[in-house]
């Protein structure tokens, strides 16, 4: 049974992008379109790792990091937040709300799979 | 300094190769000058506003068809920081309405690095279901595009005989997706 990422990215040609790199890896790849449909997938699901974007309508990137976070559960899910944004206020909001790491777009496949091995245990 | 400080304010702004603006300021025009580099304009009527970007995909490795992974990411990543600021001030994608202009081949019996600069536009809007309204790409001329983002009116003309020099074409920056673990 291969190791399950969900990604989280209202762009579907960003999910496209991100499927290919990760099940290059060999990871098994779920996909919601926002934090929402993400926290429902969540409720019956235990992925190895999440990787979300920042800017989502209905449950944002920060949002859906406190849900996940407020359920004992997820304490030790890490969550790596991949965004076009880079401004340190945003990256210490989404560190304070609980992420894992910061990866600013666009990506580089090989960083984020060494990034992906790190936090994944 | 003081000269341009008391200078009327511009309402015309010129955007370069790489660049990308969005707003709802009246009267504001986006111009800029396309050879085989493409210009995406969106607006969006429900929250009047509208941006344009400039973008040019980079060549893949060894000059082998098709697009490479680095020019797919570097597309994505030109046509997501327009369409996040759209989201931003308002804009969902359902309401969007998408022009393409530019992705001339400007040397005949060359590589059509315009049409398929184009091509990936086109994909990318179908893929994020954004409509595209109109689209003025391929042919041999440059273009001059004149794009009023508040009310999405768009002027598109040749420029004929001119810009025969290809852009420099676009690489991810070094740093690009590096990982900070906290």
């Amino acid at each position: 049974m291969s190791i399950q990422i969900l990604t989280v990215d209202d762009s579907p040609s960003m999910r496209a992008l991100l499927r290919a790199a990760l099940t290059g890896e060999g990871y098994r790849v779920d996909e919601a379109e926002d934090g929402r449909s993400a926290m429902e997938w969540l409720a019956s699901n235990r992925p190895a790792l999440v990787i979300t974007d920042i800017n989502m309508p209905r449950l944002d990137g920060f949002g859906l990091i406190a849900e996940v976070r407020a359920q004992a559960q997820f304490n030790a899910l890490p969550i790596l937040v991949l965004t076009t944004e880079s401004s340190p206020e945003k990256k210490a909001r989404a560190r304070a709300a609980g992420a894992t790491g910061w990866i600013v777009k666009p990506f580089d496949p090989a960083k984020l799979a060494a990034a992906v091995r790190r936090v994944i245990h | 300094m003081l000269t341009l400080a008391i200078a009327p304010p511009s309402l015309r702004h010129t955007l370069m190769q790489g660049e990308h603006e969005v707003s709802g300021q009246d009267g504001l025009v986006l111009s800029t000058i396309l050879g085989s580099c493409i210009a995406c304009c969106l607006h969006d009527r429900s929250s009047a506003i509208g941006g344009m970007n400039h973008f040019l995909l980079p060549a893949p490795p060894n000059g082998l068809p098709g697009r490479s992974d680095d020019a797919e990411r570097y597309g994505l990543f030109a046509m997501e920081v327009l369409v996040n600021a759209m989201l931003k001030r308002g804009a969902t994608r359902s309401t969007m309405r998408a022009h393409l202009y530019g992705g001339a081949n400007l040397h005949v019996g060359m590589r059509a690095i315009g049409s398929e600069n184009a091509g990936f536009a086109r994909a990318f809007l179908a893929a994020d279901g954004i409509a595209l309204a109109h689209e003025d790409t391929g042919g041999g001329d440059a273009r001059r595009i004149e794009f009023q983002p508040a009310t999405g009116r768009v002027r598109c003309r040749a420029v004929v005989g001119r810009l025969r020099e290809e852009p420099v074409r676009a690489a991810l920056p070094a740093d690009s997706g590096d990982v900070e673990l906290f």
